[in-house]
């Protein structure tokens, strides 16, 4: 088994395949996407104004919109068409529209409208500039209220205008940040696919190198499949617990992100999620034939299993079906399971089906090895066997041949005689 | 999406105000809890993703105008689900304040277009040019599946030249060219460029006409950015073979720029607010090209010549591998493949 885990983290080191998989990608990547995500929310999103009333109201709400953090006003236009070019050039994402007749409607007492027109290409920015104008619209609008009603005293005009207070909390990531909302997820999944990779990508530079293309050598270490299978997964669990403790405990301190781990629930999930990947390369490896499969094979997954765990669109409107396919991969229930102790500052209690899933799959996925790993051994002692047959067999005609051809010298030497 | 609710208050109007947010079309509200914490223990347990609050004495207060306040908590874990919820709540308590606001002018005799222009006299007309509905399939599909499909063509093209350096079938593959490398590439991607080209086009049919997403700029962009983004990444899969002629590394090298992309593209979070440095690298990338042209003349209808800076990119994308062609060529007649 010490044979083994030395001959597999050998491997590791040397093979630049894997060493760029399972070194570098975890230790970049994370920081890569933190460094992309890392400005959090979006800011000062550029709005054109079509200001066709040219009021004081107008020019009170164009300078709100312009003061809140959210969003700036960049160009001022004369008519819609004007504003509608400079969307089409991307130089704004939005336009403000006050009728000519806007403030002449207010003074009247009736409904006046303001058009808010967004580009719907991007989520983020749609709600940026329409909660936004929401909020000056309620802003002024109480202003308006005040105005029109006969207080006394200030507490009197708040009533008015609130007669029902209500706060809003963000519990969980308080600054709506986007980074911090994806990010944990991200470095999960960095942390499952790269361990596939690199299960991958070792188990086809063996098959290659073995004469029969079978990824298990003829060696008297390589006998029993536990000590094959545990000899491998200890190798990978020794790097990946310190890819691990960076990922999940240095990266989100460099970047300053939300971390409320604790150590019994980090340990708690981390261990059974990092067996459930290894065990599941490691089912997964016997079926690469040659090592650069593996990529198609892989990659290809990581934005599909991104989407599957809920993290972007609520897991409770997922199709049953892809719920169910979500089921049979470790990042599903890792990814989860961390947002919440990360992000939320759940105990281990809380997310019990989590790591319970995660168990259950570190079990199925270790027998699924072992007996993937029973029918590799066998192949190879059957190749092995063959081999020795033809060459047994070889000997023999050989051996024939020579005494065949003896016994002809012989009867050729007697014949002579 | 599901909501809890803590009722302290237990009156008519709080059991009203649970009705009104359980007939939300994105809110359901599927369970009530004693206290505050235990609320909280269901947004960590993922049951809910927000509660509302009623203390006790809400109605008491509200009809002897003492303002009482209620509040929402809602998680920002799952930014989707947590922006909509927030809509909703914010809904529920505006239309509450509006119920006695109403109530109280009523009973003074305004009528209801009086009414209603008191309570909001800045109305916003919300026009969401494109996707009125907030329909996330849009957001999703139209970014995310070419990204899947440009992934495939990123990986399979130096795969494809690569397998001929490592099955040893690399002297009869120029041979059978005429030792000309050109006509070896060429032979060589375009039957996989049909392919792809009847992939991309087939998935494009599929979301515009059948599934009927908007695309107000019409089939010549649709066809062009497809023809277009094919060619971007074959080109840009053999361009980087040349560079680095080795099987493994270009094809290490493709996906993890096809997996960058995804965040680089800006389809998600807007490039515009990532750091300025990212911004200018995001350009590297064919998908963020896609991307901007699809925004700007399909899904915004704009004529085609406000993205020309980028079916530009797309162009030099494809026609990069010009610059490294000759180095495949020494590569495919001198290199083995070292397992």
């Amino acid at each position: 088994m010490c044979y083994i885990w030395a001959k597999e983290m050998h491997s590791t080191i040397t093979d630049e395949g894997v060493l760029i998989f399972c070194i570098l990608v975890p230790l970049l990547y994370p920081l890569l996407y933190s460094w992309i995500y890392n400005n959090e929310v979006v800011r000062d999103v550029p709005i054109a104004v079509v200001d066709l009333s040219h009021s004081q109201i107008s020019r009170e709400f164009i300078r709100k919109v312009d003061g809140s953090p959210d969003t700036k006003v960049s160009y001022f236009c004369n008519n819609l068409d004007e504003a509608k070019q400079l969307v089409a050039k991307q130089d704004v994402k939005g336009i403000i529209y006050f009728p000519p007749d806007f403030d002449k409607k207010l003074f009247r007492g009736e409904q006046s409208h303001v058009g808010v027109y967004c580009d719907m290409s991007l989520m983020l920015i749609y709600k940026a500039i329409y909660q936004t104008a929401q909020a000056v619209s309620q802003d002024i609008n109480s202003k308006i209220q005040i105005s029109q009603s006969n207080n006394y005293t200030e507490r009197d005009d708040e009533i008015t205008t609130k007669p029902l207070d209500f706060e809003s909390v963000e519990i969980f990531n308080s600054t709506g940040g986007y980074g911090n909302a994806l990010i944990p997820a991200i470095v999960m999944l960095i942390l499952q696919q790269t361990l596939l990779l690199g299960i991958g990508l070792a188990a086809g530079t063996a098959r290659e190198n073995n004469r029969y293309q079978d990824l298990v050598p003829i060696s008297r270490h390589y006998n029993g499949i536990f000590r094959i299978v545990l000899g491998k997964a200890s190798c990978h669990f020794m790097i990946y617990c310190v890819m691990g403790a960076y990922i999940t405990l240095c990266v989100p301190k460099l970047f300053h992100y939300t971390s409320m781990v604790t150590v019994p629930s980090l340990l708690g999930l981390m261990i059974p999620y990092l067996l459930s990947c290894i065990f599941f390369g490691m089912a997964l490896s016997c079926l690469v034939r040659y090592r650069e499969n593996v990529m198609l094979l892989v990659v290809f997954t990581s934005v599909p299993l991104l989407f599957m765990t809920g993290i972007s669109w609520p897991q409770s409107n997922i199709p049953g079906v892809w719920q169910g396919i979500a089921l049979l991969f470790p990042s599903t229930f890792g990814i989860r399971g961390f947002l919440r102790i990360s992000s939320m500052g759940a105990t281990l209690a809380d997310i019990k089906t989590e790591y319970q899933a995660l168990w259950i799959q570190v079990l199925v996925y270790f027998l699924v090895t072992c007996i993937v790993y029973r029918y590799q051994i066998n192949q190879t002692r059957r190749h092995a066997y063959e081999r020795m047959e033809s060459l047994k067999q070889k000997a023999k005609e050989a051996k024939e041949k020579k005494m065949a051809e003896t016994e002809r010298k012989t009867l050729a030497e007697s014949e002579l005689e | 999406m599901p909501v809890g609710v803590v009722d302290e208050d237990n009156t008519a109007t709080s059991r009203e105000m649970i009705r009104n947010l359980d007939a939300f079309q994105t809110s359901h509200v599927v369970a009530h809890y004693p206290n505050m914490n235990e609320a909280r223990e269901a947004i960590q347990r993922n049951e809910i993703y927000a509660f509302l609050l009623i203390p006790k004495g809400t109605t008491d207060e509200l009809y002897s105008s003492r303002q009482p306040k209620i509040s929402f908590y809602y998680s920002n874990v799952a930014l989707l689900p947590g922006s909509t919820i927030f809509r909703d709540l914010k809904t529920i308590s505006s239309l509450g304040s509006a119920h006695v606001g109403a109530a109280k002018l009523s009973a003074l005799g305004k009528t209801s277009s009086e009414i209603k222009t008191f309570l909001q006299p800045i109305a916003l007309d919300l026009h969401m040019i494109g996707n009125p509905w907030t329909n996330y399939n849009i957001y999703l599909s139209t970014a995310m599946v070419p990204g899947v499909l440009m992934l495939f063509v990123f990986l399979i093209t130096p795969y494809s030249i690569g397998t001929e350096l490592k099955f040893k079938r690399s002297h009869e593959w120029l041979n059978m060219a005429g030792n000309n490398i050109h006509v070896a590439i060429i032979g060589k991607i375009l039957p996989q460029f049909l392919i792809f080209l009847c992939i991309f086009y087939g998935y494009e049919f599929y979301v515009y006409y059948i599934l009927g997403f908007p695309h107000p700029g019409g089939i010549i962009p649709i066809l062009l950015l497809g023809f277009l983004t094919v060619t971007a990444c074959q080109g840009f899969g053999i361009f980087i073979f040349g560079i680095m002629p080795s099987l493994r590394m270009s094809m290490s090298i493709c996906s993890l720029w096809s997996v960058l992309s995804y965040s680089t593209s800006g389809t998600t979070y807007p490039i515009t607010s990532m750091n300025p440095m990212i911004e200018a690298m995001a350009q590297l990338f064919p998908l963020r090209h896609y991307y901007m042209i699809y925004q700007i003349a399909i899904f915004n209808g704009f004529p085609l010549y406000n993205c020309i800076l980028h079916i530009g990119a797309l162009l030099i994308f494809s026609l990069m591998p010009l610059l490294s062609i000759n180095h495949i060529k020494t590569a495919m007649q001198k290199y083995t493949y070292i397992p």
